[in-house]
């Protein structure tokens, strides 16, 4: 594919840009679809009306709406804040969510950079979140967003040692950290069968690491404005929007790709079936969101410290057994 | 010039200007985000260096769980305790102990340290971009999941002891982090009462702690 006469590096340069467009085009896309199906699903579960003016088929232009909306908002930049914190965090927040798409394979080829490495990749480019939340947090200057940005701070990293171990163990039952070929791994049987406890830690981690309803504690309106971002607005604010449906989007990706075959499936191509679980999985979220209450700080942690990592620590003794014992 | 001296050109540049910024800012959470940079930045050399494990590795740890806890205790602490007096030199500031001299030796013996450390070793040489002379004969391993095959065996093999002192080490400072943060149930409701105690009824606080005790069974206190 690569031309004779150009130099190596830069058609590695060339395939970079090419393909961080592609995957910023889906994740837009995603991002409106998501807040299209967040209002769907609100407006049904709750049995409320939502915004009835811009209508076309099922009220699908309401997002497009919302776009125009917040880029022509005005830019409020709080005057005492530490400015050039205050204006990275937003970039910073969105690159993780962004830089886990590179390594999820939508098929046997059908993956933008196939990491060895891609698992523990995923866990360490997350961890990028919980800076960016520090300095939307500090740079704003402001009581609510520091205050938001310590509960969101605990709660990420309570939550970060579960999903990890969850992680662990898939990565023992399948022996490898290469997320192509755990998906192949899983021809046979999904990996949710022999690891349903990894699967329950794994998906309870992401959604309370998400900072969504039942675990919004870090944004709760109640008590702190709107937590570590009460103080951006417009084309800003929506960069947090934006990283958190897209984090929705990789961490149900993430979910099926690990525990429920990823690709596989019949007659439909193995990109669809991705899709089809993923979105799948979203609805999950979606429904869990409209569906519970916001926890207590004290449940929230004990529910992480006291549950969640025992229970990953035991699978992960149990897996490590199995493979002793049995193999 | 090549795609590999030019990053190696900016990764360079990026971790030697964070490196010097994360001793000069005045503030301490800009040095705890330049800290952050440099970081992320030599996990760029493991990357170029073809060490992908390493270079992931380097990120969640040094990103995700020690630059948390730095964050974590900035966050917690007196930021103008923690600047010192803002009328000193450099020369007093060099001269405090807390602030000068004491960090500045413990560094100089960590440098030293790791100057031994990279003089006691024959690094294959390699020109930038280009293959390595000589190969260390764990790399030839073919049944191993490149590096991070190579690194599991040796840790778990070679290295099993000092990985097990290691280990042993986050335990016990991690049991000493527990026994310097945790407060006796007494001493803290004592200290509520006595606050409470003097202008309300002594009887009041008596009964927020026995609803305390019960743990989170009551809703409204």
């Amino acid at each position: 594919m690569q031309p004779e006469w150009m130099a190596p590096w830069l058609w590695t340069l060339i395939l970079a840009v090419v393909k961080t467009i592609v995957v910023i085009a889906f994740v837009s896309l995603n991002a409106a679809v998501l807040i299209w199906l967040e209002r769907k699903v609100s407006g049904h579960m709750q049995n409320r009306v939502g915004p009835l003016r811009v209508g076309g088929p099922a009220g699908i232009l309401q997002s497009v709406a919302d776009i125009i909306k917040l880029l022509a908002k005005e830019d409020f930049v709080p005057q005492r804040g530490d400015r050039w914190i205050w204006w990275l965090a937003p970039s910073v927040a969105f690159a993780p969510a962004f830089l886990v798409f590179w390594v999820l394979p939508f098929g046997p080829h059908l993956v933008v950079e196939d990491f060895n490495v891609g698992l523990i990749f995923i866990t360490a480019v997350t961890s990028f979140t919980l800076l960016s939340i520090f300095m939307a947090g500090w740079g704003s200057n402001d009581k609510y967003s520091l205050i938001g940005a310590m509960r969101a701070g605990a709660q990420l990293f309570s939550y970060e040692i579960p999903m990890a171990m969850a992680l662990v163990a898939v990565a023992l039952a399948t022996g490898t950290l290469n997320l192509t070929a755990i998906v192949e791994k899983q021809r046979h049987m999904w990996l949710i069968v022999p690891q349903i406890l990894a699967f329950l830690v794994f998906y309870i981690s992401s959604v309370a690491e998400l900072n969504r309803t039942p675990f919004d504690l870090a944004e709760a309106e109640s008590e702190l404005v709107a937590g570590y971002h009460t103080e951006y607005s417009g084309i800003r604010w929506s960069m947090f929007f934006f990283a958190e449906y897209t984090n929705l989007l990789t961490s149900s990706a993430l979910a099926a790709i690990l525990f429920l075959g990823g690709w596989h499936g019949p007659w439909l191509p193995g990109w669809a079936w991705l899709l089809i679980k993923t979105y799948l999985l979203v609805f999950v979220g979606m429904w869990i969101r409209w569906t519970l209450p916001r926890v207590r700080i004290d449940q929230l942690m004990d529910l992480g410290w006291k549950f969640l990592l025992p229970v990953s620590l035991v699978n992960i003794a149990a897996t490590g057994l199995y493979l002793v014992v049995v193999r | 010039m090549s795609g590999a001296w030019l990053a190696f050109a900016a990764l360079t540049g990026m971790v030697l200007y964070s490196g010097y910024k994360v001793v000069t800012s005045p503030l301490i959470t800009h040095a705890a985000l330049y800290l952050a940079t440099a970081l992320v930045g030599v996990a760029g050399f493991f990357l170029m260096l073809e060490s992908e494990f390493l270079a992931v590795v380097q990120v969640l740890v040094y990103v995700g769980a020690v630059m948390t806890v730095i964050i974590f205790a900035i966050m917690l602490s007196d930021v103008p305790a923690l600047q010192g007096d803002p009328q000193a030199t450099l020369v007093s500031r060099l001269l405090s102990r807390r602030f000068g001299s004491v960090p500045a030796l413990v560094s100089a013996g960590v440098l030293a340290l790791v100057l031994i450390g990279y003089g006691s070793v024959r690094w294959a040489a390699a020109p930038l971009g280009g293959a390595p002379e000589a190969v260390h004969p764990l790399l030839h391993d073919t049944t191993a999941q490149g590096s991070t095959g190579v690194i599991g065996r040796a840790l778990f093999t070679t290295y099993l002891v000092p990985f097990e002192v290691a280990s042993l080490l986050l335990l016990a400072a991690m049991v000493g982090a527990i026994v310097l943060t945790r407060r006796e149930r007494g001493a803290a409701e004592k200290a509520a009462a006595g606050k409470a105690g003097a202008g309300a009824a002594a009887a009041a606080p008596a009964v927020e702690g026995a609803a305390e005790e019960r743990g989170g069974a009551q809703f409204w206190p």
